[in-house]
């Protein structure tokens, strides 16, 4: 309390000059106020005590006073006036100030003797404005366009020189922060964008000065200040309600061009919600795919790739929390509630340094804050599933929870089925539990959690069930306006279990379980307007127990078959700095140690060096104990972008970075399947690592409502895993004699073409690449083909998106989804033979050949309920096709016997056009 | 999702395979049942034919200790020998040289003697029936088993015909000597079937799965017989198996694996980067018959493929509606040499009793004679 009234005093000493002493006066007053004015309270008061009242009459103009009291001291009254008011007083000897805006302490700062050594006013306003940095001082909420706020304390003149102005941006309806609005500086031409939680910091030259705050759904909206010294402002965002002409895809507009990085493409729930997808419901991850840069091997898989990279090599994290298996229901829906996601990021090229551990990309995907004001909530009824979640503040504006749930109910479906599938069951359900609670203007803490489960049975015996689980804990700190800390700890799992009962001597059940525990420091400090440094450190311990294959009942004679569990370590340090040289000329550059060490108790086999690893060349094999460290792998990340403004509308970018993985996703299938195992790095498998040089071209036309992009790439990739033929993956002792390591190359070229306002807004997008494999290390087992390069299985040359919305009026719009890629390629027979009794097939070099092209159109047509604001509930429509041409795009093609004859067959997945319908419904 | 996804036939665009590849397959039998290797190349795809035989190679079986049995040749691409009598503490190997001079050599591989097969037994789930196998090895040396089997059946025609046509008349059938009532029917194993022993407590195979069929199929519809014949692995002929099996038998599921090359255990010594196809295993074959009657097995009205079979009239002297001149429907339909064209075969006379004979009920040749689809000859094993 001592050191608040110190520094607050300052606020005394400039303005007035004078130094007093407290002193307590114990005479009681007896008043009775109705709507006085302020010239009465003051006269009154007056008269009946020994005070002298000192303020401001315009200032005090409109204070109203309507107080009754009986014999209380005069402190009591003026805090019973002026409660829950923007009037303060201040009472020294025998004299009252009353302010407005600001309050006068009349203590001094102990110290206050060194600081008046120092007569000049202006640096007193300097060294007084660093302690203003206290607790609990009252952050200005800026609210109004035409006001002009005072930020800082007041000098006059006003200094030259540059000052930190911080701050959060915030929904005003429900209190949730808005993540990546920008803050565009129009007198300096210099911008800033807010972080995940809203907040920013920024440099400016002290002046006047009209911040224009534009976010993604928001209205835009501006707010002019008068810049004095480092300080606070907080600004609240409307939310836009069905705009008619203005429907906002970049977060920016002028991000697209002015921003760093290269190949990151951040999309809000709005966007994602357009685009049609198969059961009507918003997919998180088809929206991913008509992007450019990504393709998946196929439909009904939500694995993806991203410039060349397998579907494991992308981090996928909901609020931080890793999702191994995004992918409901074998892959037709997206395992996030579409009703809670805010947006999503997806980095292709300019990966973040405090991003890492996996090769290609990082999809972010960011759930909303719970309402902080009103409790709110929807409901979606589709053709397969529902959804439901509710929200809602637990302390008003200051604590609130987000609650969402989804369920299927498509065994109807299932047991419509003529015979062959009819005794096929399929259910999953997902629940998100988010709490936000803001301890005080510097200190806020989120606990987010995620359970997802999913079982099925593909009219077989065999049941597979999968689940993801997450909770987190974050803790955002903020030191002071140039340094805030965000502290995230947490627990992942995945894990799956498959077991069949039918027959009790072979009845068994599988189970496999990755666990990891997270733990992470991320720092941001904004050193100067040219440098904004990030660092942190971040460190997961892994756990994974990659298989138990035991008997089922007493009657199995199944043997008793567990892989030993792995425990690793991955840890990293990271330093990264943006560093604006010159108002056109930005580089960003930072590195990422990592330090991964496999840690026991594990028995690792040694093979004779220079030889396939296979059984006949183990040498011996090490026991290491629990905790041990077997092996260590260490190495550098680097990540540099830098941009370049070449017009007021165009820039260049170029960047360059490196990654390592040390998990693998071993599949030998063409889709992710929950059957897949993850295998840790050992001394037998090398951590995958690729590094990549990109650069781009950002162009916007038409006043930043048309953007345009081409980005080009090269790829390396060492000791990517590919398989032995006719590897087992699953239940495998020794992995690494099944798996061999191959080197790659990836390259291509992003054209993006992005309408961002109007009736018609939407993106196209073409992406030509390669993704291309080689093993050519004749001691490391077979050769494939040879030794010389082959394409990855997700090699697709040509991929081609549209993604288009148009809006008719206030409650139609139409969307249209269209999208061609060259067909994957494949493994052919080429020739065939007889033998087991059958004619078989001979099959070509790996991946010789490919499949047939895909093309697929959907279409939809969203109907929204009338737009009054105020009414009870909100509801919505969506109609559609999906597959709207009913092309039977081959998933895969195969070849096999049938009653001794070979014969080729095509697997079309979603092969006849679908309608489909989904009502929504916001309360 | 499932009434979504459909499976259709794919026809890839014709590839022409860049050259054709050696396909040996065949066991070597070290005891004194017969050898017999088969050797064909690689056809393409578009062939109709399915294998090329390999002609007037040189085919021997070779020890580790320089001592060669040569095989002998026959026009159909086999190469046999009997009465092998081999050691079983030495290794073996295969050894080929085609007319183009080109060397192939297996590897060397251990002898592996399958245990007998301890019964066949059918049991029905579901309507369905199958065909296990039970083994043991008390010595717990083999523990990778492979089959392939014949299976025969008495199959019976729609109608018993007790007439039968000469081309020019209709004569009573000799229903001893020309019953074409009752046949026999045979099929061989067209899948690989496999199966291990190495993840369970004990050698001991139970309730194996050779084969499947739907209670109410025509193979047991009368009398069955199935003939069995085990052959033991290696690890490593397994996994050539289970390859070959995985390959050709078990794609197109969503979850199942994409091929991948076969990789056996023969090599051309002349051009190594040259494919062969085949794995040479060394061993006996345990062998077993079993015979099951239709009364072993449930009631089931058995799904007979003569659902569209029916019986005509046929008269010599056939007036149709409104004509004057009667037509002979048993020339037209049953005398072959008289003018038949769609031929039937008469089943019955027609006549009053007493009276002569007005013409015969007859049926497709298909519906009564069961020799279109099986021998009226009884197998020699058959009991």
């Amino acid at each position: 309390m001592r050191k608040r009234a110190y520094i607050i005093s300052f606020y005394f000493l400039l303005l007035y000059q004078v130094v007093l002493a407290q002193q307590n006066n114990a005479v009681l007053i007896s008043v009775n106020f109705q709507q006085t004015k302020v010239a009465q309270f003051v006269s009154e008061l007056e008269a009946k005590s020994n005070y002298h009242f000192f303020y401001d009459p315009v200032k005090m103009d409109s204070l109203m006073v309507t107080l009754q009291v009986e014999n209380k001291p005069i402190e009591f009254i003026l805090e019973m006036a002026f409660k829950n008011t923007d009037y303060h007083f201040a009472i020294s000897n025998q004299f009252i100030f009353l302010t407005k805006g600001r309050q006068i302490k009349t203590e001094l700062p102990p110290g206050f003797a060194e600081i008046q050594k120092n007569n000049q006013l202006e640096k007193q306003a300097n060294i007084v404005s660093d302690y203003t940095e206290e607790k609990d001082k009252k952050v200005l909420e800026a609210t109004t366009e035409n006001k002009i706020y005072e930020i800082g304390l007041k000098t006059n003149p006003i200094k030259p020189g540059n000052a930190i102005l911080s701050g959060y941006v915030r929904n005003i309806k429900t209190g949730e922060a808005v993540v990546g609005a920008s803050i565009y500086v129009a007198s300096t031409k210099n911008g800033v964008a807010t972080d995940q939680f809203g907040y920013f910091a920024i440099s400016l030259p002290r002046g006047r000065h009209t911040l224009i705050i534009r976010a993604l759904g928001m209205r835009d909206t501006r707010r002019q200040i008068l810049f004095y010294a480092d300080g606070k402002i907080n600004i609240e965002l409307t939310e836009q309600v069905n705009s008619l002409k203005e429907v906002k895809i970049s977060a920016d507009k002028v991000a697209n061009v002015r921003s760093v990085e290269l190949g990151v493409t951040r999309l809000d729930i709005k966007n994602i919600k357009q685009i049609p997808t198969a059961f009507g419901e918003a997919d998180v991850l088809k929206v991913v795919l008509t992007l450019p840069g990504v393709t998946s091997v196929g439909e009904a898989t939500t694995g993806f790739n991203v410039r060349g990279g397998a579907a494991d090599e992308n981090l996928i994290l909901l609020d931080g929390a890793t999702i191994y298996n995004p992918a409901h229901f074998f892959g037709f829906f997206a395992a996030f509630n579409p009703d809670l996601v805010k947006d999503i990021e997806l980095y292709k090229s300019s990966i973040p340094e405090k991003f890492g551990g996996r090769l290609s990309s990082v999809l972010d995907i960011t759930n909303r804050e719970g309402n902080k004001k009103n409790f709110t909530g929807s409901a979606g009824i589709g053709l397969l599933t529902s959804r439901f979640n509710i929200e809602g503040p637990i302390i008003k504006d200051k604590t609130s929870f987000i609650f969402g749930a989804r369920t299927t109910y498509s065994d109807w479906l299932l047991s419509a089925l003529p015979e062959a599938y009819k005794h096929s069951s399929a259910t999953f359900n997902d629940f998100n539990l988010d709490l936000s609670h803001q301890i005080n203007d510097k200190n806020n803490i989120y606990l987010s959690s995620y359970l997802s489960n999913d079982q099925f049975r593909l009219n077989s015996d065999t049941t597979y069930a999968y689940s993801n689980r997450s909770i987190a804990l974050k803790w955002k700190h903020n030191f002071n306006n140039k340094l805030y800390s965000v502290v995230t700890g947490g627990i992942d799992r995945y894990q799956y279990d498959i077991s069949s009962k039918a027959d009790p001597l072979t009845a068994y059940d599988l189970a496999f379980n990755i666990n990891q525990t997270n733990f992470k420091a991320d720092f941001n400090y904004y050193l100067t307007n040219k440098h904004t440094i990030n660092f942190g450190l971040s460190s997961i311990l892994y756990k994974i127990n990659p298989g138990s294959f035991e008997p089922s009942g007493n009657q199995s004679l199944i043997l008793s078959q567990i892989i030993s569990p792995e425990q690793a370590l991955e840890s990293a340090l990271y330093l990264g700095d943006k560093f604006d040289i010159s108002p056109n000329f930005t580089l960003s550059a930072g590195i990422r140690y990592n330090i991964y060490n496999y840690l026991g108790a594990q028995t690792v086999d040694n093979y004779a060096p220079n030889l396939p690893k296979s059984q006949v060349n183990v040498l011996d094999s090490t026991t290491y104990k629990g905790g041990q460290i077997i092996n260590t792998f260490a190495a550098p990340d680097i990540r540099i972008s830098a941009r370049y403004i070449l017009g007021e509308n165009l820039s260049i970018k170029a960047g360059y970075n490196t990654l390592h993985q040390y998990i693998h996703l071993l599949s030998n299938t063409t889709s992710i399947s929950p059957t897949d195992v993850y295998k840790l790095s050992d001394p037998n498998i090398k951590p995958e690592s690729s590094d990549q040089i990109s650069m781009g071209i950002f162009k916007n036309a038409a006043s930043n409502t048309i953007e345009m992009s081409v980005e080009i790439y090269y790829k390396r990739l060492n000791n990517y895993l590919d398989y032995k033929s006719g590897a087992v993956l699953l239940l495998n002792q020794h992995i690494e004699r099944d798996v061999i390591n191959t080197e790659g190359k990836a390259y291509g070229a992003e054209f993006l073409l992005k309408k961002t306002a109007g009736k018609l807004n939407g993106w196209l997008s073409y992406t030509y690449s390669r993704t291309l494999l080689r093993q050519n290390d004749p001691n490391a087992g077979e050769l494939i083909n040879g030794g010389s390069y082959y394409p990855a299985n997700f090699d697709k040359p040509h991929s081609f998106n549209f993604t288009g919305n148009y809006k008719f009026t206030h409650r139609y719009s139409v969307s249209v989804d269209v999208a061609y890629s060259t067909g994957r390629p494949i493994t052919l027979p080429i020739a065939k033979y007889e033998y087991g009794g059958s004619e078989r097939v001979f099959y070509s070099d790996r991946n010789e050949y490919r499949i047939p092209d895909y093309f697929r159109s959907d279409f939809s047509l969203n109907i929204e309920g009338n737009h009054r604001v105020h009414q009870r509930t909100h509801n919505s429509w969506t109609i559609g096709v999906y597959n709207l041409t009913g092309r039977q795009n081959a998933y895969s093609t195969f070849f096999t016997e049938q009653s001794g004859v070979i014969s080729g067959y095509k697997l079309s997945i979603f092969a006849a056009p679908i309608p489909f319908i989904n009502y929504n419904i916001r309360f | 999702m499932l009434f979504i996804s459909c499976k259709q036939a794919y026809n890839p665009p014709i590839i022409t395979s860049p050259g054709s590849y050696l396909v040996v397959e065949g066991v070597v039998n070290n005891g004194n049942d017969s050898t017999i290797i088969k050797l064909n190349y690689t056809v393409n795809l578009t062939n109709k034919i399915a294998s090329s035989p390999v002609l007037n190679a040189i085919v021997s079986v070779q020890d580790d200790q320089n001592i060669s049995y040569s095989l002998t040749g026959t026009t159909s691409g086999k190469y046999f020998i009997t009465n092998l009598n081999l050691d079983n503490s030495r290794k073996y190997r295969l050894s080929i040289k085609t007319i183009n001079n080109k060397q192939y050599y297996s590897d060397y591989v251990p002898v592996l003697n399958s245990p007998p097969i301890d019964s066949i037994y059918l049991s029905v789930s579901n309507n369905t029936v199958n065909v296990n196998s039970t083994a043991h090895d008390p010595t717990n040396k083999v523990q990778y088993y492979r089959w392939d089997f014949n299976e025969t059946w008495i199959i019976h025609a729609a109608y018993f015909s007790y007439f039968k046509s000469n081309g020019i008349t209709v004569l009573p059938r000799d229903l001893i000597n020309d019953n074409i009532y009752q046949c026999w029917l045979s099929d061989t194993s067209s899948t690989i079937v496999l199966n291990s022993t190495s993840k369970f407590k004990q050698a001991l195979l139970t309730n194996n799965i050779v084969t499947s069929f739907p209670l109410n199929s025509e193979k047991v519809a009368n009398k069955y017989s199935i003939l069995l014949r085990q052959y033991a692995l290696s690890a490593d002929a397994y996994s050539f198996w289970i390859n070959l099996k995985k390959n050709t038998e078990k794609l197109g599921g969503i979850f199942d694996p994409q091929p991948s090359q076969i990789n056996g255990n023969i090599h051309c010594e002349t051009n190594p980067a040259e494919a062969v196809i085949g794995y040479i295993s060394v061993g006996n074959v345990a062998i077993k018959r079993i015979f099951i009657d239709k009364q072993q097995l449930p009631f089931s009205i058995p799904n007979l493929p003569y659902s569209d079979c029916m019986i005509d009239t046929l008269l010599y002297r056939y007036f149709a509606p409104g004509a004057k001149i009667p037509v002979n429907q048993v020339n037209e339909f049953i005398n072959y040499n008289n003018g038949a064209t769609t031929i039937k075969i008469p089943i019955v006379a027609i006549q009053q009793p007493g009276g002569p004979i007005l013409g015969y009920t007859a049926s497709s040749p298909f519906c009564v004679d069961c020799t279109v689809r099986g021998s009226n000859k009884q197998p020699l094993f058959w009991k």
